[in-house]
C-alpha cells in the first residue's frame, strides 16, 4: 500500500506577498489604535486626583493583608501542561482534517493511531486524578 | 513546483523493534493503573522487551542496510548491534531494580514505561541517518531520563540531580540544534550522507563555519557521553539518581551518544577526519585523566563509579579517534563489555542498600568477604574487569581499543591511556582490598531477589566468557559493522 | 498589490470596525433590555425613548471616569493588558465572512486564525490579573486562563469535524460547502460541544467564574476603571460576536438563506439569535462550581469531541 503525498507551492517563496495577511496587519494596527485612542482621548477630559488610599488594591474596603501573589494550587500548572499536549494534538488534526478526503483510509488509520496514543495518556492522567479539583 | 514523497507500509518493517517497545511502554502505563503489584509491570516489561529483541534479531544480519522513510532511518549492523546493547541494558536494569525501587519507595509503574521510552529514543538515535531523526531520538531519550533521575521525589538529592541534568541536557540540546542549523545552512540538507556529498561538492571542507557546526555537535554529544570538559553534571547526577537509574544511564545514553557520534563523524564528516580528531584527542586525554585521578579521591562508591565511567568514555573515544572502521569496531566491542561490568558493579552497590542503610560509602565494603564471600567475589570480578586486568573482559576491551589506536598511528595516545589505566587500577583495587583485607566495621546484610541473581549471573558470566574467549564477541561485532 | 487594493482593504476595515463598535454599544443595551424583561423589569428607560440613548450616555460617562492605577500595580503590563484584549478581539473580525465573498481577509487558515487570536485574548486576562497585584484580580486571572485553555481544546477539536466535512479551514469555503445542508445536522455533537465551549471561552454565565461578582468582586478587572475597563468589556463582547459568527459560519450556513433578504441580513440575524441565546442563558442558568466546570471540560467534552472526529471519519469513509 502506498500513499503519495504531493506538495504544491503555487508561487516561489520570497517573491510572494500574501495580500490577505496585509489586511490582517491593517486590522491589527487599527484595533491597537482604537485601544490606545480610547485611552488617549480620555486623557483630555478625565479627572486625575490620586491619593494613597485610592491607589490601594481593593480588598472589600479593608487594608490589603499579605502578599497578593501568593502560591497557588499546583492544579493550574497541571492544566497548563495538559493544555500544551492536547492543543498540539488539536492543531495536528487540522491539516489532517482539511486533507481528509485525499488521504483516504491510510490517513484515517494513521490518525486513529495518533489519537489512540494520546488517549492512553488521557486515560493515564485521568486515573492519576489530574482532572479532579478537590 | 511539485515534490513527491512516497511512504509505504514496507517502511514500517525496520522500525518494528522501536514500535514494539513504544507499544510495551504504553501497555505498561495502562497496566500500572490496574495492577497494584509493580513486579507484574516489571515482568511484563521484560517480556515485551524480549519480544522487541526478537524483532531486532529477525532483522539482524542483512548485508545490505535497510533504509526507510526516504533515507532518514537506516537499519544496518552498526545500528543493530547498538540496539542489542540497549536491550541488554534495559533488561538488566529492570532485573536489578525491581526490589531496589521498592526499598527506595519509588516503585512506580511509570518507571518501567519511561525506561522503555528512553530506550526507544536511544534506538532511534542509533538508526538515525538524518540529523532531525537524531534529534528526535535524543530528546525522547533525554526527556525520559530526566524524569527517571528525579523519580525519588521525596529526596532532595534526586531532585537536585534531575534539575541539574535537565538544565545541562537542555543546554546540550541547544548546542546540537546550533550545530545542526549551521550545518544545514551550509549544506542545505540534514541527511548525513547528503552532508558529506555537499561538503565535497561545495568545497567547504574545513571552512570555519563548517568547523563551528561540527564543534557544536561534538559538544552536544560530549555532554551526553560526559566527556571532559562537559562532564560536570555526571558525578552529581549519578550520585543523586536512584542507583538502578545510575546503572542505566551510565550505559544507555552513553552508548547512544557514542552511536551518534560515530555515525555523524563517519557518515557526514569523513572528509574532515583530521579536524575532528584534533578536537577529540585533547578531550579524550582530559577525560581519561580527570576520570581516573578524581575517582581516587572519592569516598562514595556511586560517585567513584561515576568518575570511572567518565574515564571509560575516554578509552572508548580512542576507538573513534582512530578514524577507521576497525577502530569503531573496537569501540563498540568495548561498550558491550562495559555494559556488563558496569551494571554488574552497580548491582552489587544496589544489594548493599536496604531499609535504613544507604550502603554507598566505601567503608561499608570493609570485610564484605567475611560475611558474603560470593558477592565479594563477584564484585572482585567486576572491579578487575573495570580496571582491565586479565582474564576478564575489561582487559580485552581495552586491549583492542589500544591496538586499533596504535594501528591508526597514535602510539602516544595508547601510552597515555595505559598510564591512566594503571592509575585507575588503584581505586578499583582499593575496593577489593577493603573487601578482603579489612575487618568489618559493621554487620552488612544484602538484599537479594531472584531477578538480581539472574542479572549478576549473566553479567559475571559474560565478563568471564568474553575475557577468556574474546573472539565470540569480537566476531559478532566485526560481522555487524564490517560486514 | 496596487494602491486601490490597499485602499479597499482600509475602507473595509474602517467600515467593519466602526459598525462593530456600534454593535458593542448597542448589544449591551440589548442585553440589559432582554434580561430586564426576562426578570419582569423594563431595563434602561431614562435616556431617550425607551432608553435608546443609554449606551451613548454610558460611553460619554466612561470617558470622564478617572483612570485609577493602583500604586502596587505592575504598570507596563497593567497598561498593555486591555490593549492586547482589544486587539485580539477586534482583529478576529477580519476573517468572518459577512456575506458572499466579503471578509476583510479571506485566509485559508481562517479557523486557526480565530483560535489563535482567541487564545491571545486569554493573555490579556491573565496579564491584567497579574499586573493588578490584588488578590481578586490574581485569582480571577488564574481561573480565567485555566478555564479558557481547558475549553479551547474542546472547541478546537469540535471544529475538526466541520473541517473534515468541508475539506477546508477557510470560512467562506465552509459556508459554500453547506449548500447541500447545514452542518448542524451531521455535526450536531460538535455543535453542542462548540457552543458550550464558547460559553466558557467568552467567560459568560454559566461559566463566568473569572469575574464572578459574588465571590471575586469583578475578577481580573477589579482594579481597572474608566476607559481601560471599557476595553476589557469591549474585548468580551467582541469575543461573543466572533464566536457567534463562527458558530453561524460553521454550523448554520453563514450568510445563506432564502433570497428575499440579502446575505448580510441573514448572517446578522443568525448571529444576533446566538447573542440572544447568550443573554437568555445568563438570565436562566445559575453559575457552575469551578471544579464542576473543569471536570466537565476535561472529562466530558474532550472525549465527546474526539468521538465526533472518529465518527465523522468513519461516516465519510463509508
Amino acid at each position: 500500500m502506498h500513499v503519495v503525498f504531493v506538495y504544491k507551492t503555487t508561487t516561489m517563496p520570497g517573491t510572494y506577498i500574501p495580500s490577505d495577511y496585509l489586511s490582517v496587519a491593517v486590522i491589527i494596527i487599527f484595533a491597537a489604535l482604537i485601544g490606545l485612542g480610547a485611552i488617549a482621548a480620555g486623557l483630555l477630559v478625565r479627572p486625575r486626583r490620586p491619593y494613597a488610599r485610592k491607589l490601594m488594591p481593593y480588598e472589600s474596603g479593608n487594608p490589603p493583608v499579605g502578599e497578593p501573589r501568593y502560591r497557588f494550587s499546583v492544579k493550574f500548572y497541571i492544566v497548563a501542561m495538559l493544555f500544551v499536549v492536547f492543543d498540539v494534538e488539536a492543531v495536528f488534526l487540522y491539516p489532517w482534517a482539511v486533507a481528509y478526503d485525499k488521504l483516504g483510509i491510510f490517513g484515517f488509520v494513521e490518525m486513529m493511531l495518533f489519537i489512540f496514543i494520546l488517549l492512553i495518556g488521557y486515560i493515564y492522567v485521568w486515573k492519576k486524578g489530574a482532572f479532579n479539583w478537590e | 513546483m511539485e515534490m513527491e514523497t512516497t511512504i509505504s507500509l514496507l517502511d514500517i518493517r525496520p522500525i518494528i523493534p522501536e514500535l514494539t517497545l513504544i507499544c510495551v511502554g504504553l501497555i505498561l502505563i495502562l497496566l500500572d493503573l490496574i495492577v497494584k503489584k509493580k513486579e507484574i509491570v516489571a515482568v511484563v516489561g521484560i517480556a515485551g522487551t524480549l519480544v522487541a529483541l526478537f524483532g531486532t534479531y529477525k532483522l539482524y544480519g542483512f548485508y545490505e542496510p535497510q533504509v526507510a522513510f526516504g533515507g532518514m532511518f537506516v537499519l544496518d549492523g552498526y545500528a543493530n548491534f547498538f540496539k542489542l546493547i540497549f536491550f541488554l541494558n534495559i533488561i538488566l536494569t529492570i532485573c536489578i531494580s525491581m526490589k531496589y525501587m521498592k526499598i527506595e519507595k519509588a516503585s512506580f509503574g511509570e518507571y518501567y514505561s519511561l525506561l522503555m521510552f528512553s530506550t526507544t529514543g536511544m534506538m532511534i538515535m542509533a538508526s538515525a541517518a538524518d540529523l532531525i531523526v537524531l534529534y528526535l531520538g535524543l530528546e525522547l531519550m533525554a526527556l525520559s531520563t530526566y524524569i527517571l533521575v528525579g523519580l525519588m521525589r521525596k529526596k532532595p538529592r534526586s531532585n537536585e540531580a534531575a534539575i541539574k541534568y535537565f538544565f545541562l541536557g537542555a543546554f546540550s540540546s541547544a548546542f546540537l540544534l546550533y550545530g545542526i542549523s549551521l550545518t544545514y545552512g551550509l549544506t542545505g540538507t540534514t541527511s548525513l550522507s547528503g552532508i558529506a556529498e555537499s561538503l565535497n561538492a561545495l568545497n567547504i571542507i574545513g571552512s570555519p563555519i563548517t568547523y563551528l557546526g561540527l564543534i557544536f555537535m561534538i559538544v552536544a554529544f560530549g555532554f551526553k557521553i560526559a566527556l571532559v570538559p562537559f562532564h560536570m553534571w555526571a558525578p552529581d547526577v549519578y550520585e543523586g539518581a536512584p542507583t538502578s537509574i545510575t546503572a542505566f544511564m551510565s550505559v544507555g545514553p552513553k552508548a547512544a551518544g557514542f552511536a551518534v557520534l560515530g555515525r555523524v563523524l563517519f557518515d557526514a564528516f569523513p572528509a574532515m577526519q583530521g579536524q575532528w580528531a584534533s578536537i577529540l584527542i585533547p578531550m579524550a586525554v582530559l577525560t581519561m585523566a580527570a576520570g581516573s585521578i578524581i575517582a581516587l579521591a572519592q569516598t562514595n562508591i556511586k560517585r567513584m563509579l561515576a568518575y570511572s565511567s567518565i574515564a571509560h568514555a575516554g578509552y572508548m573515544l580512542l576507538g573513534i579517534i582512530a578514524g577507521t572502521h576497525e577502530g569503531l569496531t573496537s569501540m563498540v566491542n568495548y561498550l558491550m563489555i562495559y555494559l556488563f561490568m558496569n551494571i554488574g558493579a552497580f548491582a552489587i552497590v544496589i544489594m548493599l542498600r536496604r531499609e535504613g542503610f544507604q550502603g554507598e560509602d566505601l567503608e561499608d565494603y570493609m570485610g564484605l568477604s567475611k560475611s558474603h564471600p560470593l558477592a565479594s567475589f563477584l564484585m572482585l570480578i567486576f572491579m578487575f574487569s573495570l580496571a582491565g586486568i586479565p582474564p576478564t573482559a575489561g582487559f580485552i576491551g581495552k586491549f583492542y581499543v589500544f591496538m586499533e589506536v596504535i594501528n591508526a598511528g597514535y602510539v602516544y595516545l595508547a601510552i597515555i591511556a595505559v598510564v591512566f589505566s594503571v592509575i585507575s587500577a588503584f581505586f578499583y583495587l582499593r575496593i577489593v582490598m577493603y573487601m578482603y583485607m579489612k575487618d568489618p566495621k559493621q554487620e552488612v546484610t544484602l538484599t537479594t531477589s531472584p531477578t538480581m541473581s539472574i542479572a549478576l549471573a549473566i553479567t559475571a558470566m559474560m565478563i568471564l566468557i568474553f575475557g577468556i574467549f574474546p573472539s565470540i564477541l569480537l566476531n559478532l561485532v566485526r560481522y555487524s559493522i564490517l560486514g | 498589490m496596487s494602491l486601490s487594493e490597499i485602499l479597499w482593504v482600509l475602507i473595509k476595515t474602517v467600515l467593519v470596525v466602526s459598525v462593530f463598535l456600534l454593535h458593542v454599544m448597542y448589544v449591551q443595551y440589548f442585553e440589559r433590555k432582554v434580561i430586564g424583561h426576562m426578570q419582569g423589569r423594563m431595563g434602561p428607560m431614562r435616556v431617550g425613548w425607551h432608553g435608546l440613548l443609554q449606551p451613548i450616555a454610558d460611553s460619554i460617562k466612561l470617558f470622564f471616569k478617572e483612570d485609577i492605577i493602583p500604586s502596587s500595580a505592575d504598570k507596563p503590563i497593567f497598561y498593555i493588558a486591555p490593549i492586547i484584549g482589544v486587539v485580539a478581539g477586534v482583529s478576529t473580525l477580519a476573517v468572518i465572512p459577512l456575506w458572499s465573498g466579503f471578509s476583510i481577509a479571506d485566509l485559508n487558515v481562517g479557523i486557526l486564525y480565530i483560535l489563535a487570536l482567541s487564545a491571545l485574548a486569554s493573555f490579556s486576562v491573565i496579564l491584567g490579573g497579574w499586573a493588578s497585584n490584588s488578590k481578586y484580580s490574581f485569582l480571577g486571572g488564574l481561573r480565567s486562563s485555566a478555564q479558557v485553555i481547558s475549553y479551547e481544546i474542546a472547541m478546537g477539536l469540535s471544529l475538526v469535524g466541520v473541517m473534515m466535512m468541508s475539506g477546508s479551514a477557510n470560512l467562506s469555503d465552509i459556508v459554500n460547502a453547506q449548500k447541500g445542508g447545514w452542518f448542524i445536522v451531521p455535526q450536531f455533537i460538535a455543535f453542542v460541544v462548540f457552543m458550550i465551549a464558547v460559553f466558557a471561552e467568552t467567560n459568560r454565565v454559566p461559566f463566568d467564574l473569572p469575574e464572578a461578582e459574588t465571590e471575586l468582586v469583578s475578577g481580573f478587572a477589579t482594579e481597572y476603571s474608566g476607559m481601560r475597563w471599557a476595553l476589557f468589556f469591549m474585548a468580551e463582547y467582541a469575543g461573543m460576536f466572533v464566536m457567534s459568527g463562527l458558530a453561524v459560519v460553521c454550523f448554520f450556513g453563514g450568510w445563506s438563506g432564502p433570497a428575499f433578504l440579502p446575505g448580510v441580513v441573514w448572517f446578522l440575524l443568525k448571529v444576533y439569535s446566538f447573542i440572544f441565546l447568550f443573554f437568555w442563558v445568563r438570565a436562566t442558568l445559575p453559575r457552575y462550581r469551578y471544579d464542576q466546570l473543569m471536570g466537565l471540560g476535561w472529562k466530558l467534552f474532550i472525549p465527546l469531541a474526539l468521538a465526533n472526529i472518529i465518527l465523522t471519519g468513519l461516516i465519510k469513509l463509508l
